[in-house]
């Protein structure tokens, strides 16, 4: 598999800056996101104070910034990032069922809403896990609960029925689809989630769940729990005036790194981010080459 | 070395030695994978102080329900076999070192 130089996550305003710097200082860019760029650009209403682009509307942009991508011939891989590892001299991304090795990565992927259940941090690894496919083998035959922020979260669960004899699905959102008949679907709003010696306690407003396991699925995670090990201050990454993150090589940009939530801004830093990368890529190829 | 290990020599080694390190993991586990090479570089790094071991929690679903093991990969600290501390999921080589020094 061949490594590139940068990775770049996200399709915002910053992620998609970020790669056209790249991708314009010749550099290898894989760049991760949804094709239709940025949901919460293409939905705003009107934009004022984009430079060069007076009471624009949202969507306008985004087809500005999908011109610029085609332009330079810059193509997006729609994947869903699900972790970032940092393996010292690289990084791996974990792209679906693929790996992809970068050198850097910009993490672009804006502010993530919402906060973690109470209880769940603190569970995380203890009876609480993100992940249905890594840790099935660990509730085999016990009852598990399943937390589920999007309609695909269904899948997860009708996977772990499989495995686990009782299935208790919270869905967090409207219209559930069809489930195995051994997932007892609860539209109950979930309040917190309570470790109990080892087991745990669903609780919502009506009442509580014991389960030996919960998995709380959301789409978007927390820049901590993408990449294991980054600095984080509250729901955002720490970075410096370079964009430059705890872990050496990686960088983040626009709303990730903390208000003001503006579009001219997150572009700016997706310009530093990538000629950080790009400084950061070239010297490590001049310490290999004295090396 | 990370030394891969079944329950017989998890009693007569890990459970033996003044400090081990003792990596629970699976094979359909992406986080593990990921894990392991960098286990390998610390024990590299410290290995005059602390044994490393690997084991598969298939093969020794024991040995992972006694260390309380819900989630893989999960790293368990034991000093003369009793249980120090414990590290769950990925974390980066300085991470781990640290949090195996900070445990000596």
């Amino acid at each position: 598999m061949s490594r590139y130089d940068i990775a770049i996550i996200g399709t915002g305003p910053g992620g998609l800056e970020a790669a056209i710097t790249a991708t314009i200082r010749n550099k290898k860019v894989i760049l991760l996101g949804s094709k239709d760029l940025s949901q919460k650009l293409s939905r705003a209403h009107e934009i004022q104070n984009f430079l060069g682009f007076p009471a624009v509307k949202g969507e306008d942009l985004a087809k500005a910034f999908q011109g610029h991508l085609d332009q330079l011939g810059i193509g997006i891989t729609d994947e869903r990032v699900s972790a970032v590892y940092a393996m010292g001299d690289y990084f791996a991304l974990q792209a679906g069922e693929e790996m992809i090795e970068a050198t850097t990565v910009i993490l672009a992927t804006g502010v993530v809403q919402g906060k973690p259940l109470p209880g769940e941090e603190e569970s995380l690894g203890h009876g609480v896990s993100y992940c249905a496919t890594c840790d099935a083998a660990l509730v085999r035959g016990k009852k598990v609960a399943v937390v589920g922020y999007s309609a695909k979260e269904e899948e997860e669960a009708a996977f772990l029925s499989e495995i686990c004899p009782e299935v208790l699905y919270f869905p967090m959102y409207k219209e559930v689809g069809q489930l195995p008949q051994n997932v007892t679907i609860l539209e109950e709003k979930v309040t917190a989630l309570e470790n109990q010696d080892g087991k745990m306690l669903v609780k919502t407003a009506e009442m509580g769940y014991p389960v030996e396991g919960v998995f709380v699925l959301r789409d978007a995670v927390a820049p901590g729990q993408l990449v294991p090990g980054l600095e984080t201050e509250g729901a955002h990454v720490k970075v410096n005036r370079k964009m430059e993150s705890n872990l050496p090589g990686l960088f983040a940009c626009g709303d990730i790194v903390g208000t003001p939530y503006q579009y001219i801004k997150a572009a700016g830093e997706g310009n530093i981010a990538a000629l950080s990368a790009v400084g950061y890529l070239d010297q490590l190829k001049r310490s290999a080459q004295n090396g | 070395m990370v030394k891969k290990i079944g329950e017989a020599e998890f009693l007569a080694e890990a459970k033996t030695a003044d400090v081990a390190v003792v990596d629970f993991n699976a094979t359909w586990c992406g986080p593990c994978k990921m894990l392991a090479p960098v286990v390998e570089a610390v024990s590299e790094e410290l290995d005059d102080q602390v044994k490393f071991y690997s084991v598969d929690v298939d093969d020794c679903a024991d040995l992972a329900a006694e260390y309380r093991v819900q989630s893989v990969p999960c790293l368990v600290l034991l000093k003369k076999g009793e249980f120090v501390s414990q590290s769950i999921g990925f974390k980066p080589q300085p991470a781990v070192t640290s949090w195996v020094k900070g445990n000596l």
